[in-house]
């Protein structure tokens, strides 16, 4: 009797601690897994299967991978964010057939990102229906400049010379615009970032470039004859060279497409432009960069410069032989 | 020693109680780490508070918006062909960043490779897009496959390249199909664009620089067709033999005929769609440095 009233009593004792163990434990994770569910959430687009009422059918006979969402997608821009800093996107424009068609390819990413000013420069005598029209068609919030380049500078048909960099007046406009409009005392935070109309640029770009204190730099796809063009990093997480084959030691062997610079260094530097005379093929950016920042204070992005995040793609010149001398197509359609 | 069961019983059952009641308070509350959080970590969750409050907003608008339960919109099933090249990726991104922006968009992506490629099947899954990923080593008959076609879903179908270029409205101006509606296309055919030329509502010819006397001399781009249609004729497909500009009549010829078409884009007077070719990257330096052992990190995905 009394060997059960013992074993009883051990029960008694040790019931309550087991119970109370596994309430704490599930008491400490549970904190954990809500977190975690916040994270599935806001990640939608990226997690898989993490989705609300996300489907997915692994390897059937016939092979097919099928996911279905029920996310919803927007058209107009996102809200504006008192918190995120404003991206500027400087592109500069110029009437060609596929203008249209780069311009409004470029808008459907750039309707994605969250607090995007596009600053739009055309080469131009004046500023073209097209262009106006497609600004405010698209409901992103943007600016619409214009300035001619002198027929001087400007490339002449199919020859190139290197030594006349297309563009540069026009994003010298840009900048101009930008120390006119925004006080350097302000504390609108701001980066500044240079966007050809013709290049691919992923969603998840922006984001790194928003965290810019300075110049960020990071790999860009296509560029110098090579799959990519990158900065060098070292084990410091600092940059210290250009893994280029086309003239390495440029004080910034990096293409248009590959920094980002912080609107306040913009502005604190109000006499740093791109250089438009004399320079050579190539150096156009480090005609702006070296007035700005030295190598070692550049911001590494991409994961260390390690993930393409935009591609230098360009674009086929159409071949509009059955147009003719006189056109064959009604001018009035827009294209 | 003797056990005084009672008394032990009592203490421990009190404790635990105490403790469990505890626990339960404990329970459903978030852990407050902020003194273990670095100033990145605090910067990383105020953003995400400000990512989910944006996306409340959004929401709310939208609701406002759309206070009735809409009829479910038909669905624009995309095909889009893909194969294995330097520009792929980039190519699939822009694409895939215009497609979220239209509603009820299913993409079909068809790689023409043995394998599924982990590039395509990496890019669908972070894309946010509704997707069916399909492989064919050659896409020589562009056989249609649903997947599973619900039987009176509305849906059209569009053939999309993953190089040309849409505007959104066009997804719109393609919703209302009931058997193939066409528009014109930009930048093809060796001009300007190409479109049908609409009498009366009606298409009664095209508009065309090269070979108009095919019977549908249009673009791939430049037309949809329902879904119910393509059920219904469920041996149309694309003949992969015929002469080149004679694909996409191939495929309509067994569906519709010239005066059954529903022309879009306001009487086929706008273009909403341009047929853009990507120039193919110059790799000389690449060449040369692979030549010599010293190419460019494979790890590293273009």
């Amino acid at each position: 009797m009394p060997k059960r009233r013992d074993i009883l009593a051990i029960v008694l004792i040790v019931l309550p601690w087991t119970l109370l163990i596994t309430v704490w434990h599930q008491s400490a994770i549970a904190p954990l897994l809500a977190i975690r569910k916040d994270d599935g959430v806001e990640g939608k687009r990226e997690a898989g299967g993490q989705a609300q009422d996300s489907k997915e059918y692994c390897a059937s006979d016939k092979d097919i991978v099928e996911v279905v969402r029920t996310e919803y997608v927007y058209t107009r821009p996102p809200p504006w964010s008192d918190v995120l800093p404003t991206i500027h996107i400087i592109t500069p424009t110029y009437s060609r057939p596929v203008q249209k068609a780069e311009l409004t390819r470029l808008a459907n990413t750039f309707l994605h990102v969250p607090n995007l000013h596009w600053i739009l420069v055309e080469d131009s005598q004046r500023r073209t229906p097209l262009v106006t029209r497609l600004l405010r068609e698209t409901g992103l919030n943007f600016t619409h400049l214009n300035v001619e380049t002198p027929r001087n500078y400007k490339l002449r048909g199919e020859a190139r010379d290197p030594r006349i960099p297309r563009g540069t007046m026009q994003r010298n406009l840009a900048l101009r615009w930008l120390r006119e409009t925004f006080n350097a005392n302000s504390s609108q935070a701001g980066i500044v970032y240079f966007a050809d109309d013709d290049n691919t640029y992923s969603l998840e770009l922006f984001e790194e470039m928003r965290s810019t204190r300075k110049v960020s730099v990071w790999p860009v796809a296509f560029v110098g004859g090579l799959r990519y063009e990158s900065p060098k990093v070292n084990a410091a997480g600092k940059v210290y060279g250009w893994k280029t084959v086309f003239d390495p030691h440029r004080p910034f062997a990096i293409d248009m497409a590959g920094f980002a610079i912080n609107l306040r260094l913009i502005l604190f530097k109000p006499q740093a432009y791109f250089k438009l005379r004399g320079v050579k093929g190539g150096y156009q950016e480090s005609s702006l960069l070296r007035e700005l920042v030295t190598l070692n204070d550049l911001e590494p992005k991409a994961a260390n410069c390690t993930k393409i995040l935009v591609w230098h793609t360009r674009t086929e010149k159409p071949v509009l032989v059955n147009e003719g001398k006189k056109g064959f197509t009604d001018p009035n359609v827009e294209i | 020693m003797k056990l005084k069961l009672k008394t032990v019983f009592v203490l421990y059952f009190m404790v635990s109680l105490l403790g469990l009641v505890y626990a339960l308070m404990q329970l459903g509350q978030r852990c407050d780490c902020s003194e273990h959080d670095l100033p990145k970590d605090r910067t990383i969750s105020r953003l995400r508070g400000e990512l989910h409050r944006l996306q409340e907003q959004m929401r709310k608008s939208d609701v406002t918006k759309q206070p009735q339960k809409q009829p479910a919109k038909p669905t624009i099933f995309v095909i889009t062909p893909t194969y294995a090249r330097l520009v792929q990726k980039a190519e699939l991104t822009r694409l895939s960043q215009t497609f979220l922006h239209v509603p009820q968009l299913h993409w079909i992506v068809v790689e023409d490779s043995p394998h599924k490629t982990p590039l395509v099947t990496d890019l669908l899954v972070k894309s946010g897009l509704t997707y069916t990923h399909l492989h064919m080593p050659t896409a020589k008959d562009r056989k249609l496959q649903e997947g599973d076609p619900r039987d009176n879903q509305q849906g059209v179908i569009y053939f999309a390249d993953d190089d040309n270029t849409y505007s959104l409205q066009i997804f719109e101006e393609m919703r209302s199909t009931q058997r193939v509606s066409v528009w014109p296309v930009g930048l093809v055919g060796g001009m300007k664009y190409e479109r049908p030329v609409v009498e009366g509502g009606k298409v009664v010819r095209f508009h065309t620089g090269w070979r108009p006397s095919r019977p549908f001399p249009m673009d791939m781009a430049g037309f949809a067709v329902s879904l119910k249609l393509v059920l219904a004729n469920p041996e149309a497909c694309f003949d992969g033999e015929a002469p080149m500009g004679f694909l996409e009549s191939s495929f309509l010829q067994g569906l519709v005929t010239m005066d059954e078409l529903e022309p879009k884009a306001d009487n086929c007077s706008k273009v909403l769609v341009w047929h853009t070719r990507t120039e193919k990257p110059k790799m000389k330096r690449e060449e040369a440095l692979q030549a010599q052992g010293l190419g460019s990190d494979r790890a590293v995905e273009v």
